[in-house]
């Protein structure tokens, strides 16, 4: 297992060059980044020169990617343009995305599973049927559509909510959203705990445990949940990583300053800094969680051993 | 009688018809005593042996008639609940394929100890120490250790040996035993099959033996039944049937066993294949593979013949049957 581990995070190192060095390049191609510095008009060429230098724009690519990274090994993310430091604008973003990932996966879990246990259970039956033909229409929807749906008619028709969260974004104010940003992947984990649940219920080692008179409760919990649980486990491992980026969409639209809200402003204002900052952690987290689901696989199925 | 079958009727809803599984199958059990069960696949003596249990899939299952009377009570007539007890306490089971039928992400101390903390309300200390005890008692080697191992980390014939143990666990009167050794060695079956008539033995249990092997019969059951299209068609004790069967089904049986004296000569095999359970064939359903079939058999229904007072054969002409063999 130890050498395992070592294995895997040897891996990262690559991907981890490969996806900041794509992002520092792409973030390049955008555009001239004192570009946005100016407003509308042009800037002053000694101005531009200038800025140039002082951020080390006048520098080959490479060169800068190789400063970039040698500060962001000291925990130096840079400057934006603004002047604020990128690592500050992080502590911000990243407390509310991770509260709002948190609601998520709260829902992914007690929500996803519960009916998809319960669907699983009862195939075929109208439960199943309804529940089935609700993710279908949950999974096809676009969550912008369903999310400024929520909002008009929770927040704006019926005031049951906020329909903008305020700038601390406290754990009440984000169930909403935290539900919009679940709502696909919730869809999938019914679907996929129904599926697993359905096929092994019907698993010898299932039919054993009833034989063992054991109560029907625990037959479920113990024997057939188990069993069903570990694909599910894994997506919504990876999920993780997934929803603490891709919340763009949902950060957006109820004006959440995230990860997303940030990232998006960041690309908008050509505020290169931000953009690769932000998305150098992305890059990590994603690959923690990747790591931590296969660690975990080994944990929920003891027949994979990794050597 | 420990446990009496009688006139057992399952059926399963298909997508074409209804399969009558069992139809109309009479046995029994005596404490201490060893049924074995004959039959090809489909002849109904899994399902039988599920609806002893509990355990059929209901639906598409369906006991259709009948009684299970298990220490004079009625199964059938029980709450869930009450069924629910008996199961793994009264009566237990042994499936086919261990590794299958055991849980893979539970240790087998787990999967032995939840007899005991389920039934028996024991702590999971006590509950572990008995499933080390059980596993010295099937003679599984380094027990305390290999007591947090997981089912695949066992060979066949272990696992076989955990699931005999789980079945012991609480020393239930009745103990089925669907083909325990077909998924196993040949060398292993021996030693498996050795170690259950000998626990058998011991406790005193009533034991019934599913199988579709005739080597295993002989050396452990007292009596058989041989079930055809979910009938019985022969039950005798084992003696009586390797001597002389009363039942063309049972000596085409008998005579599909490869023998030594016959080596080079084409092995007998029965003509054609087990009936669609969707549509039996009227009259006695092995007439149309039976090479002694007339008229009769095509229209009535044989009932259960008495040969002798312990007994029985479906067959019109089961007296000739008997007589014919030269075996």
């Amino acid at each position: 297992m130890g050498r395992y581990v070592v294995r895997r995070l040897l891996q990262m190192i690559p991907v981890f060059i490969g996806a900041t060095l794509l992002i520092f390049l792409m973030v390049n191609v955008m555009g001239d980044p004192i570009a946005g510095l100016c407003g509308d008009r042009q800037c002053d060429p000694a101005t531009a020169a200038q800025l140039k230098k002082e951020f080390g724009l006048d520098k080959p690519v490479w060169q800068q990617y190789l400063t970039y990274m040698g500060n962001v090994f000291t925990g130096d993310f840079g400057t934006a343009f603004n002047g604020q430091e990128v690592t500050e604008l992080m502590s911000t973003a990243f407390p509310v995305t991770i509260r709002l990932t948190v609601v998520a996966i709260v829902f992914e879990v007690v929500i996803g599973i519960t009916l998809g246990v319960i669907t699983g259970l009862r195939r075929g039956r109208p439960v199943d049927t309804g529940v089935l033909l609700v993710t279908l229409v949950v999974i096809s929807v676009p969550t912008f559509v369903t999310g400024l749906l929520l909002q008009l008619l929770l927040g704006v028709k019926w005031g049951w909510i906020r329909p903008s969260v305020s700038s601390d974004a406290p754990l009440d104010e984000l169930i909403l959203p935290g539900l919009v940003l679940a709502s696909v992947s919730l869809a999938y984990v019914v679907r996929l705990t129904r599926t697993s649940i359905a096929e092994n219920r019907r698993s010898d080692y299932v039919r054993t445990a009833i034989a063992k008179g054991l109560p029907r409760r625990r037959v479920v919990t113990r024997h057939l949940l188990r069993n069903s649980l570990i694909p599910v486990i894994t997506f919504i491992g990876a999920d993780v990583g997934f929803l603490m980026g891709g919340a763009i969409v949902t950060e957006r639209i109820f004006n959440i300053h995230g990860v997303g809200y940030q990232l998006y402003q960041g690309i908008l204002r050509q505020n290169t800094q931000t953009v690769v900052g932000f998305v150098t952690v992305l890059v990590l987290v994603f690959l923690v969680c990747n790591l931590v689901v296969d660690l975990l696989y080994a944990v929920l199925d003891p027949r994979i051993r990794y050597a | 009688m420990l446990l009496e079958v009688r006139d057992l009727h399952v059926e399963f809803r298909t997508r074409d018809g209804v399969a009558k599984a069992v139809n109309g199958v009479t046995y029994g059990v005596d404490a201490g005593e060893t049924l074995a069960v004959l039959g090809e696949s489909g002849s109904g003596k899994s399902v039988t042996a599920q609806a002893i249990m509990g355990i059929l899939d209901m639906p598409p299952g369906r006991i259709a008639g009948g009684e299970i009377l298990f220490q004079g009570q009625d199964l059938l007539k029980l709450k869930e609940e009450e069924r629910r007890k008996i199961r793994g306490a009264g009566m237990a089971m042994i499936f086919q394929d261990a590794l299958s039928s055991l849980n893979p992400v539970l240790t087998v101390g787990d999967q032995l100890g939840e007899m005991f903390t389920v039934h028996r309300g024991m702590s999971r200390k006590d509950a572990r120490a008995k499933a080390v005890e059980l596993m010295d008692r099937v003679r599984i080697p380094a027990a305390k250790e290999r007591v947090r191992q997981y089912p695949h980390q066992f060979s066949g014939g272990m696992r076989q040996r955990i699931m005999i143990a789980m079945a012991l666990a609480l020393e239930p009167a009745l103990i089925i035993a669907d083909e325990p050794t077909t998924a196993l060695d040949v060398t292993v079956q021996a030693q498996v099959m050795d170690l259950l008539a000998e626990l058998q033995r011991e406790y005193r249990i009533g034991l019934i033996l599913i199988t579709h092997d005739l080597g295993v019969v002989a050396d452990v059951a007292d009596r058989i039944a041989v079930m055809y299209a979910g009938r019985i068609v022969e039950s005798a004790p084992v003696h009586d049937i390797y001597k002389a069967p009363a039942h063309p089904y049972t000596r085409g049986l008998l005579e599909s066993i490869p023998r030594l004296d016959q080596k080079g000569q084409e092995l007998y095999a029965i003509k054609g294949l087990p009936p669609n359970l969707l549509h039996i064939p009227p009259g006695c359903p092995f007439h149309p593979r039976c090479p002694m079939a007339r008229d009769v058999c095509r229209t009535d229904v044989p009932p259960l013949y008495e040969v002798s007072p312990t007994r029985g054969s479906a067959c019109h002409f089961w007296r000739e049957c008997l007589d014919d063999y030269d075996g």
